[in-house]
């Protein structure tokens, strides 16, 4: 994986295969603590303690006893951010669901870059129908504090029956994703 | 800015869509998104047919993305489904592949057989 928007999008489709139906999505941009922040939150199976260490083993795949059913996906995401200075933490409950927290330092000159954050929001959203989305999208400087917030179930509300995939709504989530990653700027972190 | 009350004209115009064709899902494609897939451009790939639908006004076609489908040597993979077909699975998709696939197939119902890895259930 390239970049941060990359792994993200692993980490959520992770959930989706959890079977998760709400998954919290937030990117935290604070330049005061220099700190580029992922929040990934479901309400999917969750793991107990021994499946949710061995998802963040590299080592262990023993496919023939099922345990490990998540990939390389979430180790290597773990190694990209530790080996630049970061943190990732995976705390997770059977039957509550799994929240990921990752911090990367934002100057740290070997940091992976966030990378395309809109395709990542777009094809989740539009691909998983069956699945609400609430995503944060929040800029802090010493001067000023910028949100996004981008909501599927009121988007839902409002369409009624009309699916996300109808071409007018791409276009309508497209182009509002990309206004909120412009006025959090999160289009070149 | 994009606010909700763009949404009202949305689904208006979409209702008075599904009234002259039925709402039926003509095609549905599933865009492999296992970590394999990504790590080998699966997200352009969603991407590029996401905007082929919207530019196309494509308004009877389903993507959805899936996990892992054990073909990783083949990634990014792509299955269309049509209703009473066979199931038609395209392998080592990349943009332009996808958008002659939308082209070919999804427009003009003509398999691209050169990019086929399997075709079945």
């Amino acid at each position: 994986m390239q970049d941060i928007s990359l792994h993200l999008l692993d980490i959520i489709e992770n959930s989706v295969r959890a079977e998760a139906r709400n998954i919290k999505v937030r990117v935290i941009n604070n330049l005061q603590k220099n700190r580029l922040r992922i929040i990934v939150e479901d309400d999917g199976t969750g793991m107990d303690s021994f499946t949710l260490e061995k998802a963040q083993d590299p080592f262990y795949t023993s496919k023939e006893e099922r345990v490990k059913k998540v990939g390389l996906g979430i180790p290597l995401f773990k190694q990209n951010a530790e080996l630049v200075g970061g943190s990732f933490k995976m705390a997770s409950e059977p039957g509550f669901g799994t929240v990921l927290t990752v911090d990367f330092v934002l100057d740290h000159i070997d940091r992976m870059p966030l990378g395309n954050l809109k395709d990542t929001l777009l094809g989740v959203i539009v691909g998983h129908p069956e699945v609400d989305f609430f995503i944060n999208l929040i800029y802090r400087d010493k001067s000023q504090e910028q949100v996004f917030h981008f909501d599927t179930k009121a988007i839902r509300e409002e369409l009624g029956e009309i699916p996300l995939t109808y071409p007018d709504v791409i276009e309508y989530i497209d182009q509002s994703l990309f206004e909120g990653i412009q006025n959090t700027n999160m289009e070149d972190v | 800015m994009k606010t909700l009350a763009d949404l009202k004209k949305i689904r208006e115009k979409a209702q008075e869509d599904m009234k002259l064709r039925g709402g039926n899902v003509r095609i549905k494609i599933v865009v492999g998104m296992g970590t394999s897939g990504i790590a080998m451009g699966a997200r352009e790939v969603m991407k590029t047919f996401l905007e082929e639908i919207a530019a196309r006004n494509l308004s009877d076609v389903l993507v959805t993305q899936t996990g892992e489908k054990g073909l990783s040597s083949m990634e990014p993979v792509v299955d269309l489904i049509e209703e009473g077909k066979q199931k038609v699975t395209y392998g080592n998709m990349n943009p332009d592949k996808v958008k002659k696939v939308v082209v070919e197939h999804i427009v003009n119902g003509r398999v691209v057989s050169d990019y086929v890895v399997a075709t079945g259930d």
